[in-house]
């Protein structure tokens, strides 16, 4: 009896997997079909292919294409039928085969949106410290305790100023100036900090405000005067600032 | 006689060159620490670190210090698993994986610092016998790629994408196979690479130029792994680092026979495309398993066992750069990142590559191997102490250097919003146990199969048979297919019972 070894986890863990592998193998079926269909409008028999007139099919840009698409679609058939041998169909709808976690399914949702938010939302509109700071903060205060109320509030921190910076300045001709975006994320950068700070002040609390202004500030002053290279947002409230010292008062300095 | 006195003049050229540059040194020292803070924080691995610094160093400095920077990185990183491996039995990076096995009871026994001045000098003398390899078997292998035409390429390219997809899944096979796919369908996107023909672009002018490299490496190998660690982790207790850490030469050159048997075993493994340092790691310590002296004590603390993963591990570094150097084919993840690191600097790895650049290489791995040994010879506590931070401290800020060193690459704001797309299909593929390596070895040798495989059917005017009429591609055809069928349940019973019947 010393010998049994339970593996009630891995059956279930398998289950789940061939669940989820139903889910993805229809999802892949879909994908791959829709892009078999788009091939389509790539010329294959007999058309001026970019101005090259060749009736060959072997010189067709659909060739390839055809080839892997046709290979993920036959793989994806392939692992819907294994999906459905292992039983994945019949747990696909309930709780169990979808491996549905309240907790987990909080925290993925509200990473997407910070995350998400960061990047479509903030990073093109907002200087780049303030939005990174902000993200810092998000992520720290959020994440560190797995808290899910401190996951949410991060989470609606972000939210927040990205939605107000994508419904105020969507087109690009925008994302330059004015700075009202720039100061609403920094209104709540410091209303989370002050959040954050007011929880039990661990090392890691008191490290936050600190990593969140420091690494941003680092990295894009490197990035921009290190290595020369472009940045996100260089008219940003913070980063504008930044380059005129540097070109106006700091660089004379060694190269007078 | 004569080639090997060749190759070790323009090695040593190559390195005194490098040597001699003071800068050298700055990028050299901070890389490797990079890397070896990397390999130790659980949660961070070589890869990630290599696709960071590509963000950063890819093309923005000259080369020479540039690969630099990224092969410093991926010899610390490697090494820096060790760490969480022996005092917290977390292994810091896969690679170190077989590492846990003996290092952690090692380290209960109060042999830890010995434990760790071995393992530093075992990846010393692994990652030196894979450069040595490296250093020989590049040009052995370069002499034969220059007969290599475009049957071969397309072939290699496609055996390379389906070899990693095999070797990688850790579910069902088959998943390595669609993840493979899922790149090659990828580098589709754009102008087609022979007739300019746009693909897949839906009226968007950004996809014209096709899916760049940096933002996919960023978005498959970053942004899952900060999507998954940004989780409450609690990280037992570290046990203290008793005992000198400088190793005792009398016991080095007692395990050496384990230590070579590793490192040659490291650099096999690492020089098959697409099969990374964790299963050198775990192959060396098989084999030596059931071979060592040692072997019934593997398993509950024992040098040898200790020896030959750690070894393994680093030597499949330089054996991991050989199909990549030599045919374009990266040998492991970090070596696809490698490969997307010389990609953005216009360096195209494969049999035309300047042999000064592989020079070049082997004298950067030489001294990165060295530093990393000194490093963790005497600055070993300074990583203990990074151990302390936890992962939620730290993904936040490799957030914000992979958006940074994504968007400077060249693509701007768009090629965020392709790492960001890249990055939740990669976290939906890890959590159904799809490899990602695959995926990214598909987009960056899809363009190369898309090319090679229609270049040949216009050479021999639609003629399938091209891919059968060259001694090369007809061996390269048959290893395909074996692999495929390999995989099929009908050929695996038929296998199955072949075997039971030979017994």
């Amino acid at each position: 009896m010393d010998d049994h070894v339970d593996n009630t986890n891995d059956i279930d863990d398998i289950a789940v997997l061939r669940a989820r592998d139903f889910w993805a193998a229809l999802v892949l079926i879909v994908v791959s079909a829709f892009f078999l269909w788009r091939t389509s409008y790539i010329p294959l028999f007999g058309d001026n292919r970019a101005g090259v007139s060749s009736a060959s099919w072997y010189s067709s840009a659909a060739i390839v294409p055809l080839g892997v698409f046709s290979a993920l679609l036959i793989l994806s058939i392939f692992l819907l039928v294994t999906a459905i041998r292992a039983g994945g169909a019949k747990t696909a709808l309930t709780a169990v085969g979808i491996g549905w976690n309240r907790v987990e399914a909080i925290r993925f949702a509200t990473i997407g949106i910070i995350i998400g938010f960061y990047i479509v939302g903030l990073v093109p509109r907002v200087d780049f410290i303030l939005c990174s700071g902000l993200l810092i903060t998000a992520l720290i205060y959020g994440f560190h305790t797995g808290n899910p109320r401190r996951m949410i509030t991060s989470a609606i921190a972000m939210f927040i100023p990205a939605l107000y910076a994508l419904a105020m300045h969507l087109p690009q001709s925008e994302w330059a100036a004015p700075h009202d975006d720039d100061w609403l994320t920094l209104v709540l950068w410091i209303i989370l900090s002050g959040i954050a700070w007011r929880g039990p002040r661990d090392a890691v609390a008191r490290a936050i405000p600190v990593i969140a202004i420091m690494a941003p500030f680092i990295l894009v002053c490197a990035m921009a005067f290190g290595f020369r290279q472009n940045v996100p947002n260089r008219s940003g409230l913070i980063f504008s600032q930044i380059e005129y010292q540097y070109y106006v008062n700091i660089r004379p300095i060694w190269r007078d | 006689m004569e080639f090997v006195l060749t190759q070790l003049s323009g090695f040593g050229g190559a390195f005194l060159d490098l040597s001699s540059d003071p800068v050298t040194y700055i990028y050299l020292i901070s890389s490797v620490f990079l890397g070896i803070a990397f390999g130790a924080l659980p949660g961070l691995t070589a890869t990630l670190a290599i696709t960071i610094l590509t963000g950063f160093f890819g093309n923005k400095i000259p080369l020479d210090y540039s690969m630099i920077a990224l092969l410093g990185a991926y010899v610390g990183a490697i090494y820096g698993g060790s760490y969480p491996t022996i005092l917290l039995n977390i292994p810091g990076t896969a690679a170190s994986a077989a590492t846990a096995m003996d290092g952690y009871p090692l380290a209960k026994r109060g042999r830890g610092g010995e434990a760790l001045g071995l393992t530093t000098t075992a990846s010393l003398i692994g990652t030196l016998i894979g450069t040595v390899a490296l250093l020989i078997f590049v040009w052995v292998l370069l002499l034969v790629s220059k007969n290599i035409a475009s049957p071969e390429k397309a072939l290699l390219a496609l055996f390379g994408i389906l070899l990693s997809g095999t070797l990688m899944s850790e579910d069902l096979v088959i998943k390595g196979w669609i993840a493979g796919l899922i790149g090659l369908a990828m580098a589709m996107v754009g102008l087609d690479p022979l007739l300019s023909e746009p693909r897949y672009t839906f009226g968007w002018s950004y996809l014209l130029s096709g899916f760049q490299v940096v933002p996919v490496l960023m978005g498959a190998f970053a942004v899952p792994q900060i999507i998954e660690g940004l989780r409450t982790m609690e990280i037992g207790k570290m046990l203290q680092l008793e005992g000198r850490i400088l190793p005792n030469l009398k016991t080095i050159r007692r395990h050496m026979p384990t230590i070579a048997r590793s490192g040659i075993i490291g650099t096999s493994v690492g020089a098959l495309p697409g099969v990374g340092e964790d299963v050198a790691g775990w192959v060396s310590y098989g084999v030596g398993k059931s071979v060592s002296p040692d072997g019934k004590n593997f398993g509950k603390g024992s040098i040898d066992g200790l020896l030959c993963s750690e070894t393994a591990n680093n030597a499949c570094i330089g054996g991991a750069l050989i199909p990549l150097l030599v045919l374009g084919i990266p040998g492991s993840p970090p070596a696809a990142a490698l490969m997307g690191a010389f990609t953005i600097n216009n360096i195209i790895p494969g049999p035309t590559i300047d042999p000064d650049i592989i020079l070049r290489v082997v004298a950067i791995m030489v001294m990165a191997s060295f530093t990393m040994a000194i490093m963790g010879l005497f600055t070993a506590r300074v990583f203990i102490k990074i151990l302390r931070i936890p992962q939620t401290v730290f993904l936040p800020i490799v957030m914000v250097l992979t958006t940074i060193g994504s968007f400077s690459v060249g693509g701007g704001i768009n090629d965020l919003y392709l790492m960001l797309g890249v990055g939740f299909v990669a976290y939906f593929m890890n959590m159904l146990r799809y490899p990602i390596a695959p995926l990214v070895i598909g987009v960056i040798l899809g363009g190369l199969f898309d090319e090679t495989f229609r270049r040949s059917l216009l050479i021999s005017e639609g003629d399938l048979g091209v891919f059968i009429s060259r001694p090369g591609a007809t061996v390269l055809l048959v290893m395909i297919v074996a692999l495929v069928l390999s995989q099929l349940p009908l050929f695996r019973h038929l296998f199955a019972r072949i075997r039971k019947k030979a017994v």
